[in-house]
């Protein structure tokens, strides 16, 4: 499926957009439903557009022990995050599936995670550094898992192709899938932590680090991570939804659109509901559950190796 | 066992050194000893007769009998008693032996009357600065009577700096505070940190010491003091305020009217029940569990209603006056206090189950900021830390006050003496109150609400008061003066005794741990000193200095 150059600008283009579009709107609705499960009001669904409006209007500071690094990792965690999306099918074909395969998707999910790690070394204090320690032993952990979970796709489908791999190849072979749903549950459990939302934001812990890698983050930088933080859900969700919910994406044009809207919906009330009822974990506690989680991915690699 | 048994077991090896003794009543004991006993003694009762410390306190008695006076305060919490041991010293500068080696929840009142009185604690293990801010010059103590209320010192020197110790080898120093998210107040942990994990800490807090007590003896009168006194705690004011008003009643023997005592009571277990609910809330939030935290202050809010409908105030009440108390309890407000316990019993139900199965919860505070029994005696440790771990003492059982002798009541315990016991013993505690509440409502005395007082209150005399605040006993020691006001007044409130026990609850555990391990204790420090102004034209920054900021903060509103 060889398509123009143009058109895949376009679709390029068009996952940009949408993610710059409607990652605030998602975020809203993740505040709006966390103030109803919390018995509060929550602020107008629309918030988050009018929080980083108001952070991008503020003057930007320079502060921290390396300003230009503080700059540079802003910068790389939004460009991470929106090479992501054009890399990730929401509603068209990945459109950049000729030019990169499954392992650059790998490389620019580390990107994200280095990024919050540069930051917290661009700040230079203690409680940044404890965050910035923090995320490096996350990162450690949660990427081979996210890394497992292409792989095992790649195995299924023989392919690097993003196209191909991006395509519910959770469930391509016959028979039962059983690496595809051990899998799917593998990348529930840990998706939570991926985005960085409680009961996994360890690094951040306002309540015990002050935000941990964003302490001396203001105005418009701050707007930049928070933006991530907030695409975070989106585009990884579009990953999660890609590999292991295809279904609905070979719809015609606007339907499988929505269909994607509607799987990123659900996953982000999931997402929600699981933040609203769980307690933060201890460091330790959680990098034990991510090893646990570990262990089931390389499983469901070897079984996707012998043809389940 | 009563006031004359302890002293009799007291007696039986100290005659000779006992100066003189005075019994008021059966729960109270004033003791006089030479000063070269006081080690010996405090050691007895401490340790062979299991005595729990309460406070030391220093006295410039200079202007009645010439000399400094010393007192250490136990408590028989089995025996219902309290005890003050008491020794008058001579010499300039004074001098008394140190106790802290022997009983080392003392460290901090001794550490206190060395910095305010200018008593030196001969032997003292650790006689570092507490309480006097950085600038304050060695030598000038603000406690003697020959000091001004309101002088600063002119050699004040407002850039010295605090002189902490050294971080053992091989760890790094983590500030924890002075100013913190989770501390809400300024306090500052010094944390030695290896890797993840806490080794020690050095702690420099009352930074914003207000000399409340200062203010008590020298410029306000008895019945201004509860109003002051209720402004020691935001959140557990009026259990100073009550405290107060029965040391001053104990003292000068005043009996309050019965409606009098119950009110108190009822009120005390209002503040109670706000206080739990705050608490479990915010231990919430620390742990990122938001959602406990609003349902907690939803549930929390219709107390402070009704709070501000019996007194006026969401929080700081104004209940007592020597001799009563200020507010009735129509039936009106009675019936919808009842009301309101209702809804509050259903909901917090839910909440206390809830919080039982919860495995997050349990994985975040089990074993986590250990207080044992030990550490309890040792620290003094009082309130929930003492009854979750096991140690069943609660002054309204124990020493009965108000209306509490009157009403049934269970001491919650707990064992284990970690955050999470400590947890349920507060989420458990909530139903204790509803049911003194309504024993309270039930049986509640017509009749006046205050004794009426015709002469002066009677001078020299003592009085000690244990009200059991939320947090843990509250103590107040009074000695009765001139001048319609007390000559000395000590309070000591539970966060006190409590915060010397952070340092050990938090060794070796992790960082992350830290936090929750201090909201634990439900800690109370107290406001604010100093800020910065940056010029954004020109970019120069300007600090302003503490004198600029009393002005400012002082600008037309100074009263003599």
């Amino acid at each position: 499926m060889e398509t123009s150059l143009a058109v895949r600008f376009l679709s390029g283009g068009m996952n940009i957009v949408l993610v710059l579009a409607l990652a605030p709107l998602f975020e809203g609705i993740l505040r709006k439903v966390t103030a109803k499960v919390q018995s509060r009001q929550g602020p107008p669904i629309w918030q988050p557009y009018y929080d980083l409006l108001k952070l991008l209007g503020k003057e930007d500071i320079e502060s921290g022990e390396s300003p230009a690094m503080q700059r540079f990792a802003s910068w790389l965690s939004l460009a991470a995050i929106l090479t992501l999306a054009v890399l990730v099918p929401m509603g068209t074909s990945p459109p950049l599936s000729g030019a990169a395969d499954a392992y650059l998707l790998i490389s620019i999910l580390t990107l994200c995670g280095v990024s919050t790690m540069l930051a917290g070394l661009a700040a230079g204090s203690t409680y940044s550094l404890v965050g910035m320690s923090r995320e490096m032993m996350s990162l450690m952990t949660l990427e081979p898992l996210m890394a497992v979970a292409v792989v095992v796709s790649m195995v299924h489908t023989r392919s690097m192709r993003l196209d191909a791999v991006l395509n519910g190849s959770a469930y391509v072979q016959a028979g039962l899938p059983l690496a595809g749903i051990l899998m799917l549950g593998v990348a529930i459990f840990a998706f939570q932590a991926l985005i960085g939302r409680l009961p996994f934001d360890i690094a951040e812990a306002e309540t015990e680090l002050m935000e941990g890698s964003m302490v001396e983050y203001s105005g418009p930088k701050l707007a930049l991570f928070k933006f991530t933080h907030m695409a975070k859900l989106m585009v990884y969700g579009a990953l999660l939804v890609s590999i292991f919910a295809p279904w609905g994406s070979g719809l015609p044009a606007p339907l499988n659109l929505l269909a994607l809207l509607v799987k990123l919906l659900l996953l982000v009330l999931v997402v929600t509901l699981v933040a609203a009822t769980h307690a933060r974990y201890r460091i330790d506690q959680a990098i034990r559950y991510y090893g646990g989680l570990l262990g089931l991915s390389v499983v469901a690699l070897l079984l996707a190796l012998y043809g389940f | 066992m009563s006031a004359h048994v302890a002293l009799k077991q007291i007696a039986e090896r100290f005659t000779p050194v006992i100066q003189r003794t005075d019994v008021p009543d059966e729960g109270r004991l004033f003791l006089y000893v030479e000063p070269q006993a006081l080690r010996e003694m405090c050691r007895y009762i401490f340790r062979d007769l299991d005595a729990r410390y309460v406070v030391g306190i220093g006295l410039d008695d200079r202007p009645v009998s010439g000399k400094f006076l010393v007192a250490h305060d136990f408590a028989f919490d089995k025996e219902h008693v309290l005890c003050s041991i008491m020794t008058y010293l001579t010499g300039n500068p004074p001098r008394v032996d140190s106790i802290s080696d022997l009983v080392p929840a003392a460290n901090w009142s001794e550490r206190e009357f060395r910095d305010l009185v200018g008593i030196e604690p001969v032997g003292h293990p650790y006689p570092k600065r507490l309480i006097l801010p950085d600038g304050w010059p060695d030598g000038v103590h603000p406690l003697r009577r020959d000091y001004p209320w309101d002088a600063v010192p002119p050699d004040y020197d407002e850039n010295r700096t605090f002189d902490f110790d050294n971080p053992p080898d091989g760890c790094v120093v983590v500030p924890f505070g002075p100013f913190h998210p989770t501390l809400d107040e300024p306090a500052h942990f010094r944390l030695y940190v290896d890797g993840e994990v806490v080794r020690g800490c050095e702690y420099r807090g009352f930074m914003v010491h207000r000399a409340i007590e200062k203010l008590g003896d020298s410029v306000l009168t008895y019945n201004e003091i509860p109003m002051a006194a209720e402004r020691i705690c935001g959140i557990c004011g009026c259990v100073h305020n009550v405290a107060y008003a029965q040391a001053v009643e104990q003292a000068a023997a005043l009996t309050v009217p019965p409606r009098a005592r119950y009110i108190r009571t009822i009120m005390l277990e209002i503040e109670r029940l706000h206080s739990h609910l705050l608490w479990v809330g915010l231990g919430c939030h620390v742990l990122g569990f938001d959602t406990l935290f609003m349902q907690s202050f939803r549930i929390r809010e219709p107390i402070m209603w009704i709070a501000e409908k019996i007194s006026g105030n969401r929080k700081t009440y104004a209940l007592c006056v020597i001799g009563g108390v200020r507010w009735n309890i129509t039936p009106a407000l009675r019936s919808e206090l009842m009301g309101v316990l209702a809804t509050l019993e259903k909901e917090w139900r839910a909440v206390a189950d809830a919080v039982a199965g919860d495995r997050n919860i349990q994985k975040r505070t089990r074993g986590v900021g250990v207080a044992d029994a030990t550490l309890v005696k040792e620290a003094g440790l009082i309130g929930p830390m003492a009854r979750a771990a096991g140690v069943k003492i609660d002054a309204r059982r124990d020493h009965p006050y108000a209306a509490y002798g009157d009403v049934e009541f269970s001491v919650i315990t707990q064992q284990g003496g970690d955050v999470w016991a400590r947890l349920l013993v507060r989420t458990l505690e909530v139903f204790e109150s509803i049911k003194i509440i309504r024993q309270c409502l039930d049986h509640l005395p017509e009749g006046p609400l205050q004794a009426p007082i015709q002469d002066e209150l009677p001078v020299g005399r003592f009085g000690l008061s244990s009200v059991e605040a939320p947090r843990g006993e509250a103590h107040h020691f009074v000695i009765t003066g001139e001048n319609n006001r007390p000559r000395r007044w000590r309070v000591r409130a539970p966060t006190y005794q409590n915060l010397q026990g952070v340092p050990a609850m938090i060794k070796d555990q992790q960082i992350a741990d830290m936090t929750i391990s201090l909201a634990s204790i439900d800690p109370c420090f107290s406001c604010t000193d100093r800020m910065e102004i940056v010029d954004l034209r020109s970019g120069a920054h300007r600090v302003y200095s503490q004198e600029e900021l009393l002005k400012l903060a002082r600008g037309g509103t100074r009263t003599p």
